[in-house]
């Protein structure tokens, strides 16, 4: 027998909008400390960004690789992770739900605990904090390395962005099911998750095999930024992989998001609280 | 004197129950070292000079610059923390100085990442990224004072840093654009001699560079005799001032102080 869903979809989209309203006026609560840490955040993401800036004042390109090729792809890594935090940011914090209590008051109301996940939590300082780098860095290369922005083009960009996100919501998610069976893995998470990031900054090809197979099939960040940008510029090197990879992102964040969504399923149903549920 | 030793003891048993978090933290090291290692290959690819003396004191440049970061780390948020749940008014009353108890906290957690993190770190990369040795035993003892030196000039910026926390109550802001300002300016992550003339122009008049840059040339004897003893001078220098700078804020945040309940 079919359950018939407690709220229509229109139901579901309002109660998204207040849920986003909320978020914002906590954020706006202290606007003050919200810009500094925004622009705290923008600081740490330059670091890599002017590291690579200075390499290549210095020497021009790298591997045939010129310096606007270079910061176009980059611009991937920020602004997928901008809309990640955007949207998701509920499964970047997951595990502290789980710690807190929060996730607790998320089980005795009639909605579905995904969305509650997603739905309560707006990283409006991170977003911005890397979505304006991504888009510095965006503004100044994406008319200038050869792309003809046409609908085409257009569609396949962003399908690759919001794609992305998936794939980095979906490491954070898998990470952060650990803590229904109380294993602390965070500090191992960011390690891993922030490094492969700083990795990818730079093409596929830079590195040893052993590196691309991780950014490939370990920690996918090759499908968030190295292959669509391949789309876009078609370097030489792109003829060491398989061509279809270039279509891929999409494939790779549905299979890993639903893998890893059942993992999360099992973990709730085997879920005893940690007792400090408000 | 026999308190802050046994602060420091503290520290280095704390850290010693996150010994996953410390494998983690070498296993970490060795990677970001060996991937710096391939982008500059990459990099000296079309230069020709993958083999060159050049390109082996670059090698050894960023092994010593991770390995210096592994172990300048400090905890960032000890102040903070005790700054906001209050317990900084029971600190305060024991007769102890406080900013030595942090001090000698923070010693506490250098000895442990030197022994457990630095020396397996060391080891490993001297076998996997085949680092030249340092340039002469003055050299490596002149690096040793000059990484001491380096490592105060550190800890007295951060301390500055930390102790704003007694007006901010939240440092995370002011402590992540810090260590934004270090990793670029102070050569962690690129070595100054890359950088434009006006940039390292602008470092010199600033405390980062005697925090990495001062210590790793030395270690590889690119820095001549006579400079040598003007840079330690100057590393002396502003660990002095970064210290007054630190006292007088220190002075004017207990007037400031607020507990509320403690």
């Amino acid at each position: 027998m079919k359950k018939k869903p407690l709220y229509s979809p229109i139901e579901i989209f309002v109660l998204l909008m207040k849920y986003a309203k909320l978020s914002i006026k906590s954020i706006l609560e202290y606007k003050f400390d919200r810009v500094f840490i925004t622009i705290a955040i923008f600081c740490r993401e330059m670091i890599s960004v002017v590291v690579m800036f200075l390499i290549l004042t210095r020497f021009v390109r790298i591997k045939g690789w010129e310096y606007n090729q270079m910061f176009f792809l980059y611009s991937f890594l920020f602004l997928s992770y901008s809309v990640f935090v955007l949207f998701f940011a509920g499964m970047r914090d997951f595990d502290n739900m789980i710690y807190s209590g929060e996730f607790d008051r998320f089980l005795t109301r009639p909605l579905g605990l995904m969305y509650q996940i997603v739905a309560s939590r707006i990283d409006l300082s991170a977003a911005l904090g890397h979505g304006i780098v991504g888009i510095i860095l965006f503004a100044n290369t994406a008319f200038s390395v050869g792309i003809v922005w046409n609908a085409k083009n257009i569609f396949y960009y962003i399908v690759v962005l919001l794609t992305g996100a998936v794939i980095q919501a979906s490491i954070f998610l898998f990470s952060a099911c650990f803590s229904f069976w109380t294993y602390k893995v965070d500090n191992l998470r960011n390690m891993i998750f922030f490094n492969a990031r700083r990795i990818s900054g730079y093409p596929l090809s830079f590195y040893p095999g052993i590196i691309q197979k991780l950014l490939m099939f370990v920690v996918p960040f090759a499908f968030v930024n190295f292959f669509p940008a391949q789309y876009f510029l078609r370097k030489s090197d792109m003829s060491s992989y398989w061509n279809g990879f270039l279509y891929m992102t999409p494939v790779v964040a549905v299979i890993m998001f639903l893998l890893v969504y059942a993992f999360w399923k099992k973990g709730v149903s085997r879920y005893s609280s940690t007792g400090t549920a408000m | 004197m026999r308190a802050y030793v046994e602060f420091a003891k503290k520290a280095f048993q704390n850290n010693i129950a996150y010994r996953a978090d410390c494998v983690a933290g070498i296993i970490n090291a060795i990677i970001m070292i060996f991937v710096n290692i391939c982008v500059w290959k990459a990099i000296y690819e079309d230069e020709q000079a993958v083999d060159g003396v050049q390109f082996k004191m670059l090698i050894t440049y960023v092994v010593l610059a991770f390995l210096m970061q592994c172990i300048y780390a400090m905890d960032e948020y000890r102040i903070e923390n005790k700054v906001r749940s209050g317990s900084i008014g029971l600190d305060l009353l024991k007769p102890i100085n406080f900013s030595g108890y942090i001090f000698s906290y923070n010693v506490g957690i250098l000895i442990f990442r030197v022994v457990l993190q630095l020396t397996p770190a060391l080891i490993i990369s001297i076998i996997l990224f085949k680092m030249l040795p340092p340039f002469s035993l003055t050299m490596f003892a002149l690096f040793l004072v000059s990484m001491i030196l380096g490592y105060l000039v550190l800890y007295c910026l951060n301390f500055i840093v930390w102790i704003s926390s007694f007006w901010f109550y939240w440092t995370f802001s002011l402590v992540t654009i810090k260590d934004a300002a270090v990793m670029i300016l102070s050569g962690a992550l690129l070595p100054l001699w890359f950088m434009p003339q006006a940039m390292v122009d602008f470092i010199n008049l600033t405390p980062f560079a005697s925090i990495y840059y001062v210590p790793i040339t030395i270690y590889l004897g690119q820095m001549p005799m006579e400079e040598i003893a003007f840079a330690l001078l100057k590393q002396l220098i502003w660990v002095l001032g970064l210290f007054i700078v630190g006292r007088l804020l220190w002075r004017s945040a207990l007037k400031k102080l607020v507990v509320q309940g403690g």
